[in-house]
């Protein structure tokens, strides 16, 4: 196992490079220099021609990206454009509101789509069936931004139950109080198509031989399904969780924005709408290092959960 | 053997038709049949594919899929009761219990996140209320009845670490468990290589005879239902043709589909020019072609086709940065004399096939010559190799893959005349298409037809056709009729004796089974692992093999059909 | 079958179905797949009459009232529109009479008939509109029909040319691998190791503060067709590995055909129905993104309307009470996209059947 490993590492090292390569190629080469970009944002044209200095702007271009990659290792992007906070701070202390939002999010979404979807498999092909489908791609029809907007209106505004927005220094009272609003929305907003998808999984395992095999063995339903069926499914189901961990860190940037959340996703927000590349750069590069690291955990964990997986 | 008349299970009046969609009509697999199983016998369900003894023997334990109707006349009795009234609780106790069912497929009919032990101790757990200690101790001792070595350490293997044969015997392990009456094994050695197959029916056999069971054996082949069968149930589009003792069926066969599947299989020890087949019988004028044709080769032949040393190695990625050489083929050599067909049979594996798409260039070659008039293929360029191209070709096994589904016959058979510019212009080119039609035994209609209307037969017609538009002087026959019904392949055959008796085309024919290659061949070569045993004509290799291989490989051939009675010319 | 079938004498040609005319047939008999094709049909005729200027050409004009009430409210009150209205008249009331101080009072009487000669119209605003107004009294139906057309559009041009991109290239890693295919893996992991939003986010960034990308809808069709090729590349690369290795392709290599003519004569119209669905299902995601880009104002530029501007509008009418711009965006976008969706199930169930 240890050979997967360090040749997953070794491998990984070409795609960061990669990733690096189109980062700068899109906000060096693409973007081109900031003077023009910030010419409408900043007012003070002696931090903009710091800026320009900084980035190097007027030396050749492997002179820039000899500069990005230094900053990527160094975990030293500098200051942002706009607030010139550090770079780095700005990272660190945005993922806490993030992570406290997201993760009951995934938990929870998940728990109740794989229930849901367990309920629904055993009622396969009838009316019931049919309809949570339809129910499932209405619901995942209309905007995100609606249910928000509608959300916070009932909930925070009408019924008063939650606030409509804000965020403390406290980590309990932010997951008491301001967080349940956007986590429940994220849940009802989520377990729709994570639905869908799951019952799918389960069909396809329902209609494999093992599970006829199953039944000769004279095995009652539910443990056909509860058992044989439901440890087959997990594998894709948790093939799907993996896929959307790292998705977790920039957390759901709608809600941040919405509820005034200060965490990562909005930061990159703002950070768009103020053109502040250096915080975008850094946040795409790091992100980026942080899936594959992500990757490669939950493929070494899949061999727990699929014998079939070799190391090869 | 016990002739004992008592009745184990009574299947009456069967009827299962299949629902399709909202809109058309179910379809009938089984029309109202009726038989019986006795005790402490083996009864054979005997037919080709679409007979629906499949789907009759499903019906008994109530595992047919979703959307199976069963008639309101049929009745499966059993113990006194009705199976097909019996509530879910009393039938769950029934299966795995008093019935249990071996499937074809074992690698996927076992579930692979299981470990083999769990899944045998689940039945036991279930049915014999055994707790997790006594159950894993049975559960050794399963594996080792059946013929697994290290039994205990394979307790905690997972399916997919075990090969086909083992999986097979670990789920006859979880059959026998716990002591049915019945046996249902449904094609249970049809996916499994010849040597192993052997050893699987012998296992059976034995369990039967040692645990007093009785089986109902599901199968395509008769020479299997010959030697190990003591009653034959015949069925043919989901009715019973025939049905009866094994030694009335096989010496005094009545019904002419019987007849026919008794004697278009070719044996070992008859070659008639050309395999009867189901329509000599159905038409009942009995024109068979019985004399025996006489197969062999001479130093004296030309040679067409000459192969040196041909090496074919696959490499692998493998641990941090090397590469797994896995050789295919090692060091093949033969020649194929003009006009005559060379046999190249052993068990599945890669070698075989490997020899036949590199000589066509469709792998490139490790090494090795390949003489072709005198040029040696393998050293061609591409655009050399062109002219080349035409005057080798090869029919592939499986008749669903090997024609482009978006592709009319037309247009399937246009574009190899089209490529290698035969015939003037697409006038020419359609005429030429037609006759050849009609001369593989197709309607000129099917010009415009997609290959999804067709059988398995037709389509290797079609495939044989679009290798004759280039008018080839090798045809490489890869497994071809493997994957067709006994009826079906005799007709093929028939074609391809035809073809050869009038082109004069020379035929390498790769085949794993032994009683084919016989019939057509007049060279025999073994292949084992990549590299040739022993190679002979025919009639000597069969007669006189010399290796240890080939012994092997003869000994497992069934040889029930050798009990049938020899047709009268 | 016997081995020699009988001959009839004219071979009469008979048209046989074949993938496509199967598929349609399987559809036209599943209501809900027509029903939805019938809407989306609907949806894109909208779409076309808009853009060649025949309806809604004239959503920007202000001919109402601000937030003018719906016509089914006719009788409602409207406080903001009543609150302009008493600003203007504030405005307009005539002022002190100076005649008598004034030195310019003798002229007048000439202004006045100068005025009287220039005439001004002042056109009566509507009280109300057929679904309401926004702030400023724009039509919100007219809008809607306006925003149906931009964010379709986006996503549908998107969907092309993400799938073109995403099929050429899964194309060439299928069939060719070695050393195209590691490139290509290679490249596609880059992609992918960035979480989407993100990607699309930093495009974006770039996009709307260069102008590096063009002007108007194309920076934002440009962002979602580059950073959403990935899910189809993944397909139909693995469609092609398995089309590659079938033998009829091996067939198609033995009787001479080119690499060219592999690719795309014989496996492509294997493989097109999977792009097909595919293509449904970006359309449906890339109008849905669409909506959330220009909402936050990365999308489409600010004189465009689109479903995402308007819903952003609505975002602070709900508190006041006016919720038809919301209603009318988001109702309209909800049965398009439900349609949509149910229609690319449809397709594949049509193109692809398996018995459930």
């Amino acid at each position: 196992m240890t050979a997967y490993v360090i040749r997953r590492v070794w491998q990984m090292i070409p795609t960061i490079l990669g990733v690096i390569l189109l980062i700068f190629i899109l906000f060096n080469w693409v973007g081109g220099d900031p003077a023009q970009v910030l010419a409408g944002k900043i007012s003070n044209p002696a931090q903009i021609e710091n800026i320009r200095h900084q980035l190097g702007v007027d030396r050749p271009y492997w002179y820039q990206l000899w500069v990005f990659v230094k900053q990527v290792f160094t975990f030293d992007f500098g200051r942002s454009w706009s607030t010139n906070e550090l770079v780095s701070h700005i990272i660190l202390t945005r993922i806490g509101p993030t992570l406290t939002i997201m993760l009951p999010v995934v938990a929870i979404t998940t728990g109740l789509a794989v229930l849901f979807a367990v309920l629904v498999a055993y009622v396969r092909g009838s009316l019931s069936d049919r309809m949570v489908m339809i129910v499932c791609t209405v619901a995942m029809s209309v905007s995100f931004l609606v249910y928000i907007i509608v959300f916070q209106w009932l909930f925070g505004f009408i019924l008063g139950w939650f606030p409509v927005q804000g965020w403390s220094e406290s980590f309990w009272k932010n997951l008491t109080y301001y967080a349940p609003l956007p986590i429940m929305l994220a849940v009802f907003v989520g377990v729709a198509p994570e639905l869908r998808l799951y019952r799918s999984f389960f069909l396809d395992e329902i209609h494999q031989e093992y599970v006829r095999t199953a039944r000769a063995k004279g095995l009652p339903e539910n443990r056909v399904m509860l058992k044989h069926v439901m440890r087959n499914a997990l594998i894709p189901i948790l093939t799907n969780v993996g896929i959307n961990l790292p998705g977790v860190f920039v957390g759901s940037f709608l809600l941040e924005v919405f509820f005034s959340i200060p965490g990562l996703g909005r930061e990159v927000v703002t950070a768009v709408n103020r053109s502040d590349f250096p915080v975008i750069k850094a946040v795409t590069v790091y992100l980026a290092i942080i899936t594959m690291v992500i990757n490669l955990v939950v493929d070494v964990l899949y061999k727990f959960v699929d014998p079939r997986v070799t190391f090869k | 053997m016990n002739r004992q008349s008592s009745l184990l299970l009574q299947v009456h009046d069967l009827d299962v038709r299949f629902r399709l969609d909202r809109k058309s009509e179910p379809f009938r697999a089984v029309k109202g049949i009726s038989f019986d199983v006795p005790e402490h016998s083996t009864v054979a369900l005997v037919g080709e594919s679409g007979s629906g003894k499949s789907v009759s023997a499903m019906s008994i334990l109530g595992l047919l899929p979703e959307n199976a109707i069963v008639g309101p006349q049929s009745r499966i009795l059993y113990g006194g009761r009705d199976l097909l009234r019996t509530p879910q609780a009393e039938l769950q106790a029934i299966r795995g219990k008093d019935i249990s069912v071996i499937f074809q497929e074992p690698m996927t009919s076992l579930n692979p996140v299981f470990t083999v032990g769990e899944q045998i101790a689940e039945v036991l757990r279930q049915h014999m209320g055994m707790g997790i200690r006594q159950a894993q101790a049975r559960v050794a001792e399963l594996l080792n009845e059946v013929g697994i070595p290290n039994p205990q350490l394979r307790v905690h293997s997972y399916p997919h670490e075990m090969s086909g044969g083992q999986q097979q015997r670990v789920m006859i392990a979880m059959a026998i468990a716990c002591e049915p009456k019945l046996l249902i094994a449904d094609e249970p050695t049809t996916a499994l290589d010849v040597t192993i197959q052997k050893q699987i029916l012998d296992l059976i056999a034995n369990l039967q005879q040692r645990r007093h069971m009785s089986v109902l054996f599901i199968t395509h082949d008769l020479g299997v239902v010959g030697d190990i069968a003591d009653r034959v149930v015949v069925m043919q589009d989901g009715e019973i043709r025939e049905q009866g003792p094994v030694e009335a069926i096989f010496e005094q066969p009545k019904h002419p589909y019987t007849k026919a599947l008794l004697a278009c299989r070719p044996r070992l020890d008859r070659r008639p020019r050309r395999l009867p087949v189901i329509d000599d019988f159905l038409r009942g004028d009995g024109q068979l072609h019985l004399e025996e044709r006489h197969r062999g080769t001479s130093a004296a032949d030309e040679i067409i086709l000459e192969v040196r040393n041909l090496d074919k190695t696959f490499f692998l990625k493998e641990g941090l940065f090397g590469k797994r050489a896995i050789p295919a083929v090692k060091g093949v050599s033969f020649r194929l004399p003009k006009g005559k067909t060379l046999g190249l049979v052993g068990e599945s594996g890669l070698g075989k096939t490997t020899v036949g798409l590199t000589v066509m260039r469709l792998h490139e070659a490790t090494g090795g010559e390949v003489l072709f008039e005198g040029r040696n293929l393998l050293a061609l360029s591409e655009k050399e190799m062109m002219a080349y191209r035409r005057r080798i070709q090869i029919i592939f096994q499986n008749p669903y893959a090997s024609l482009n589904p978006r592709f009319t016959v037309g247009q399937i058979l246009l574009e190899p005349m089209r490529i290698h510019g035969i015939g003037a212009d697409d006038r020419e080119r359609i005429d030429m298409v037609m006759q050849l039609l009609r001369r593989v035994g197709l309607a000129e209609a099917s010009f415009y037809k997609y290959p999804h209307e067709f059988s398995g037969g037709q389509r290797q017609r079609i495939a044989i056709a679009r290798c004759l538009t280039m008018k080839p002087d090798v045809l490489i026959c890869d497994e071809s009729v493997s994957a067709l019904d006994v009826s079906v392949q005799a007709q093929v055959l028939n074609l391809l004796q035809d073809l050869q008796d009038e082109y004069g085309l020379s035929y390498i024919f790769i085949s794993h089974d032994l009683a084919v290659v016989k019939y057509i061949s007049d060279r025999v070569m073994v292949m084992n692992e990549g590299t040739v045993i022993e190679m002979a004509d025919s009639d000597d290799i069969y007669r006189q093999p010399r290796k240890e291989y080939t012994r092997r490989l003869l000994a497992s051939i069934p040889k029930g059909l050798e009990r049938a009675k020899e047709l009268e010319k | 079958m016997s081995a020699i079938l009988s001959n009839p004498p004219a071979a009469a040609r008979r048209e046989s179905p074949g993938l496509w005319a199967l598929a349609w047939r399987r559809l036209r008999h599943d209501r809900v797949g027509m029903v939805s094709l019938v809407i989306v049909a609907f949806f894109l005729l909208l779409m076309v009459a808009s853009y060649a200027g025949l309806i809604a050409s004239d959503w920007n004009r202000e001919v109402g009232v601000s937030y003018a009430n719906p016509s089914f409210m006719a009788g409602a009150q409207n406080l903001e529109a009543q609150a302009i209205e008493q600003r203007k008249a504030a405005a307009k009331a005539p002022p002190v009479d100076l005649s008598d101080v004034d030195p310019l009072a003798p002229r007048y009487k000439e202004w006045a008939e100068r005025a009287a000669k220039i005439a001004v119209h002042e056109t009566k605003r509507a009280e109300t509109l057929p679904f309401g107004g926004d702030k400023w009294g724009r039509d919100v139906l007219k809008k809607t029909i306006k925003g149906s057309e931009v964010s379709i559009f986006v996503g549908l041009a998107s969907a092309f040319l993400a799938t073109i991109i995403g099929t050429l290239l899964g194309a060439m890693a299928g069939y060719w691998g070695g050393k195209v295919n590691d490139f290509l893996e290679w490249f596609y992991n880059i992609f992918t190791s960035i979480p989407y939003i993100l990607l699309i986010l930093a495009f974006a960034a770039v996009a709307t503060s260069t102008g590096k990308f063009g002007k108007g809808i194309v920076p934002i069709v440009l962002v979602l067709s580059l950073t959403g090729w990935t899910g189809i590349y993944r397909l139909i690369r693995a469609e092609y590995i398995k089309h590659s290795n079938r033998e009829y392709v091996k067939a198609a290599q033995a009787i001479g055909a080119s690499n060219a003519s592999r690719m795309f004569h014989h496996i492509l119209p294997n493989v097109s129905h999977v792009a097909l669905v595919q293509l449904s299902q970006y359309s449906v995601g890339f109008i849905k993104a669409e909506v959330i880009l220009s909402f936050l104002g990365f999308g489409v530029p600010v004189d465009m309307v689109s479903w995402g501007t308007m819903l952003a509008e609505a975002q602070n009418e709900l508190v006041i009470g006016k919720w038809w711009q919301l209603v009318a965006a988001g109702a309209s976008m909800a049965v398009l996209v439900t349609a949509f969706s149910l229609l690319t199930d449809s397709l594949r169930d049509a193109l692809d059947p398996k018995l459930k």
